[in-house]
């Protein structure tokens, strides 16, 4: 049991791995998602951008880490673009932008066959071996976990979350928003674009639906605010609970998967709402135990 | 080009019906409801079924399935308006996406179930017009008056009547409404059943013009979530206009590119358009 090959091989393996790389699209998605309050529909474009890069790489005959190098220079500037254009916008309407660009970048990468392989996807060979992988996964999530702790904690998480309560009253106090909001997104976008990286390395095989999943995007949204529990821990609990929900699903029952995904999303959603209520009726009971 | 214009002109019909339903309930409520464009299929499917049995027209089949429409509006408010009233706005927002993005996913499957992947196509022959040379398609132009005189009776029902003007006043100010004594949940039941008949037309005119895939309700919500941010929320009037735009473009486009670089570049062309008017920061 204490093998390496049991964490590595066969399907174990790859739920593992899926654990880890889900877990770190969930930590990194938080950062935004806690700290500003905003909502992207659109989290999977940096996964896609980091998965695209990397494959585009390889298969033009680099080898891993000079792949690796410029897919994180590329994801990089991708990135910075999307996030310096989406910087200006609040809530709704940036909820969805993200969505929009996502849809953009599946569409472009269907079309784009000479280079990304169109709608059939990319396929590369084995470039490290499985271990390496998920060596280098758990160490993405360490880093993005340390990455969302030092930020909430730093006086850009304090800038954030005073740019969360009143844009307008955190600049009237020289809080400088717009940088506040592309550092924040920046410092999701990049753990983002390495997950895509490493699964694509682990998995040899990326297309624009599986790289730009809207599914990968709600994941990760709902990982974040399904446990209720301040910090990390939220979204990596989240993501346990989703990820062996969601391997229950695909492995048991055929035909209805998407059904069987919109039924846990729908029942996650409505926890929410009656967990609330319940806290506001035992907080005014206990303010006022003689309104029973 | 003409021709393509008044093929875009009735594309644009059809999505302006979608996107004013849409505009009512993000507009009034603050609700994503990824699920709109799912109803439209919906409607399509039960018309498709009637056909087999009863052949009515397109219209007969709207004044019939109106309430059933209401009632299924009614429904959608329990599901994904109503359990996340005491959340914040930030939190009823993302809690209603998901709920909302669940039964579209939900729906999407139980209609491959019950209709297999078949495009549904309503399709009802109809003489076509000659107007100064141009052919137009009867069926297409009736269709495209129904969709005005629709987008018309509702903007007078806001405009003009109390229920209307009450949901107004909710999209404007909730507290305010409340104090003066309309009742938010009732107001916003309203107007998702309103919003839901809405994409019901939507959906029965859409497959009586074009084959309507089981799957597509997430990509009509979609154009219809940008319609109605690029012609406003809450207001009918500018996403109708808008939707009528983004079918000419649509229409261009389709001659001008293939079916997948179409949609890159009217969802570009919408980002653009979301990201240099800075809404968010407007409102």
């Amino acid at each position: 049991m204490l093998s390496s090959a049991v964490y590595t091989k066969g399907y174990v393996g790859i739920f593992v791995f899926s654990l880890i790389i889900n877990g770190t699209m969930a930590v990194s998605y938080d950062i935004p998602g806690r700290c500003l309050g905003l909502i992207s529909l659109g989290h999977a474009v940096f996964f896609g951008l980091g998965a695209y890069g990397f494959g585009i790489a390889i298969s033009k005959g680099l080898s891993f880490f000079p792949s690796l190098i410029l897919s994180v220079i590329v994801s990089f500037l991708g990135a910075l673009l999307i996030t310096l254009l989406l910087a200006g916008l609040n809530h709704g309407y940036y909820s969805l932008s993200t969505l929009g660009i996502l849809i953009i970048f599946q569409r472009l990468f269907e079309t784009t066959e000479g280079i990304t392989g169109g709608s059939a996807g990319l396929y590369i060979p084995e470039t490290i071996s499985d271990l390496q992988c998920h060596l280098l996964a758990a160490f993405l999530l360490l880093a993005t976990a340390a990455c969302h702790a030092l930020f909430s904690r730093s006086r850009w998480g304090l800038y954030s979350k005073e740019t969360e309560a009143s844009e307008e009253a955190a600049e009237a106090i020289g809080i400088p928003t717009r940088t506040v909001k592309i550092l924040c997104l920046m410092a999701a976008a990049i753990p983002a674009c390495m997950a895509g990286m490493l699964h694509l390395a682990r998995t040899s095989h990326v297309s624009p639906v599986s790289g730009f999943s809207l599914t990968l995007s709600i994941t990760a949204l709902l990982a974040s605010r399904v446990v209720p529990v301040r910090g990390i821990l939220g979204p990596l609990l989240g993501i346990l609970l989703i990820t062996a929900a969601e391997e229950i699903i695909w492995t048991k029952f055929e035909g209805f998967n998407h059904a069987w995904f919109g039924l846990i999303l729908l029942g996650a959603a409505l926890y929410q709402g009656i967990d609330v209520r319940r806290r506001k009726t035992i907080s005014a009971v206990v303010e006022n135990p003689l309104s029973r | 080009m003409i021709q393509v214009l008044i093929s875009g002109l009735f594309l644009g019909g059809v999505y302006a019906l979608l996107a004013v339903g849409l505009s009512l309930a993000f507009g009034i409520m603050g609700v994503l409801n990824l699920a709109h464009g799912s109803l439209a299929v919906l409607a399509a499917i039960l018309y498709q079924k009637t056909l087999v049995h009863y052949p009515f027209s397109p219209w007969t089949f709207c004044a019939l399935a109106t309430p059933i429409f209401l009632g299924f509006g009614l429904l959608l408010h329990l599901i994904i308006v109503a359990p996340f009233r005491n959340l914040s706005l930030t939190g009823s927002l993302a809690a209603s996406l998901i709920a909302s993005l669940g039964l579209a996913l939900i729906l999407e499957d139980l209609f491959v179930w019950w209709q297999g992947w078949e495009p549904i196509s309503t399709h009802v022959t109809f003489p076509t017009f000659n107007l100064a040379g141009l052919k137009i398609p009867g069926l297409r132009a009736i269709l495209l008056g129904m969709a005005a005189v629709t987008i018309g009776l509702s903007t007078l029902f806001l405009k003009k009547t109390d229920p209307g003007r009450s949901m107004r006043a909710l999209a404007q100010d909730k507290e305010a409404a409340s104090i003066c004594g309309i009742n938010p949940g009732f107001t916003s039941m309203s107007a998702l059943g309103l919003a839901t008949i809405l994409a019901g037309l939507a959906g029965i005119f859409y497959s009586s013009l074009y084959p309507l895939g089981p799957r597509e309700g997430l990509d009509l919500t979609l154009k219809s979530l940008f319609i109605v941010v690029a012609g406003g929320m809450g207001n009918l009037r500018g996403p109708a206009v808008a939707g009528l735009v983004l079918g000419f473009i649509e229409s261009f486009a389709g001659i001008l590119f293939s079916y997948t670089s179409t949609d890159t570049v009217v969802y570009s062309l919408l980002v653009f358009y979301l990201v240099v008017k800075r809404g968010g920061r407007q409102q």
